[in-house]
């Protein structure tokens, strides 16, 4: 066997938790925010969702080497290094903002299956099914070609950026020379940007990324090929930003666009083909994410209180791992069915909730990258701290921003 | 009652076990922890006035 077929093979063995864990960061939420911003201001920010793509690989990848030096998932690793009001406080926030994430995946769904007329008690059902089935397989590899298979139908929106013709001139100059929508800097554009990055990187992801990474089991000689997973998973959901952002762009340009569904309901008439895809990523978008979010979760549980939490363990060697897996997608499946329940609240509260979980994740996952008795010879280099750390922190002050803007919408202006 | 037990017992034994952080406590380490201390107080201080705010109105 050549060389190159032979690390083609161990790539291709490694891929799965960078690309999943950054096709699932389009989840529902996501969808929302760029079809919203495409709608709003046109192509005129694609350089600026490109700009998150490495923004998104570097904060990710700093959990493929902790994972694989430590074979300690983030929860755990949070709890041994930073004793146990750190500990707690960084648990009790995931499970709180992914069980409220949760919910949001849920209304995204249901939106989506109502545009077929798909009654929401039935979308939310054949959630369950297949989020049951799919960790039910007591294999994790198993788990992860499903969850690759809906990675790919994520891309299902890109034929819709072909059929809307944008001109080769306008693409190019919107995705590589910076400049601000006409109308200048404002505080929508401002609140918009906030949140772009907000859903970019978000504190799930690094306890999945890291808790998946233990469970496949990779090592410290996997990391190469675990840095470029990671590096192909933000190369796609920059795509699939961009693609809707020039959807959306073209299709309703100016229009008032509040969500991803809604986005879809609009363009029906113009295009049908466009917006039935919409609509299938939107609810394909939810269902990885909920995927994802909920296992985040489990992981960090059984972590923490020494149960077994393995994909490859069966149902009755790691009982407490999916009872709480399974709870966790009942509660946040039934809440979207109670109705007029307070989802335009619960929205607001991830928002708020996951400012407070963020900062602390990343900065213990600095301390952690630094801490020499940890990583060993995996340590941040300097050049590594000079990037991560200012990403770090303007992530912080932008993610804070947000944060306090969605409790105080009048304080930077009117939005 | 069992099951509260077992999850009380769960949490003494998780406190026990990280009673000790493990991380070397650098001045940059300390001075992020006390940042982040402040962070939160702030932030949870917010959100206190704007539920009184709210609350009043």
């Amino acid at each position: 066997m050549s060389r190159a077929r032979r690390r083609l093979l161990l790539f291709l063995a490694v891929l799965g938790p960078g690309v999943i864990v950054m096709v699932a960061d389009n989840d529902a939420g996501g969808i929302t925010t760029y079809t919203v911003t495409g709608a709003k201001y046109g192509m005129h920010l694609l350089w600026f969702l490109i700009l998150l793509g490495p923004v998104a690989y570097y904060v990710q990848e700093m959990t493929v080497r902790l994972g694989a030096v430590t074979k300690r998932g983030h929860a755990e690793a949070i709890f041994r290094a930073f004793g146990r009001f750190w500990g707690w406080f960084s648990l009790l926030d995931l499970v709180l903002t992914d069980w409220l994430t949760m919910i949001t995946e849920f209304v995204g769904m249901t939106a989506a299956m109502s545009i077929f007329h798909i009654p929401p008690l039935l979308t939310v059902v054949c959630c369950w099914l297949i989020m049951g089935a799919m960790i039910l397989t007591g294999r994790y590899w198993t788990w992860e070609k499903i969850a690759l298979l809906f990675c790919a139908i994520n891309l299902i929106y890109i034929p819709a950026a072909f059929l809307v013709h944008p001109t080769l001139h306008d693409l190019l100059y919107n995705s590589f020379v910076p400049h601000f929508p006409p109308g200048g800097f404002t505080n929508d554009l401002f609140f918009l940007l906030m949140a772009n990055v907000g859903t970019t990187i978000a504190p799930w992801m690094l306890f999945f990324q890291q808790s998946s990474v233990v469970d496949k089991g990779l090592v410290e000689k996997d990391v190469k090929f675990g840095k470029l997973d990671t590096g192909f998973g933000a190369v796609l959901t920059v795509v699939v930003a961009v693609v809707l952002i020039i959807v959306c762009g073209q299709l309703l340009n100016g229009a008032t666009v509040d969500d991803a569904a809604a986005a879809a309901t609009q363009i029906m008439p113009t295009s049908r083909v466009i917006g039935t895809l919409i609509a299938i990523g939107l609810f394909d978008a939810g269902l990885l994410g909920a995927i994802c979010i909920s296992l985040a979760s489990s992981w960090a549980f059984g972590e923490v209180f020494g149960w077994a939490h393995s994909l490859n363990k069966k149902v009755k060697e790691a009982p407490w791992f999916y009872a709480y897996y399974f709870f966790d997608l009942l509660l946040a499946g039934t809440v979207v069915l109670i109705p007029r329940a307070p989802l335009v609240l619960i929205t607001l509260f991830v928002q708020v909730i996951a400012t407070t979980l963020l900062p602390p994740a990343l900065v213990f996952l600095i301390l952690l990258l630094n801490d020499k008795k940890t990583m060993g010879a995996r340590v941040n280099t300097r050049w590594q701290n000079i990037v991560n750390i200012s990403i770090v922190l303007v992530i912080i002050v932008l993610s804070t921003l947000y944060g306090i803007s969605a409790v105080f919408p009048n304080l930077f202006g009117n939005q | 009652m069992n099951f509260f037990k077992a999850l009380i017992d769960g949490v003494r034994e998780v406190n026990r076990k990280y009673a000790k952080p493990e991380v070397e406590t650098t001045l940059f380490v300390r001075i992020c922890l006390l940042s982040l201390r402040i962070y939160l107080i702030a932030l949870v201080g917010l959100m206190i006035f704007k539920f009184i705010t709210t609350w009043k109105k």
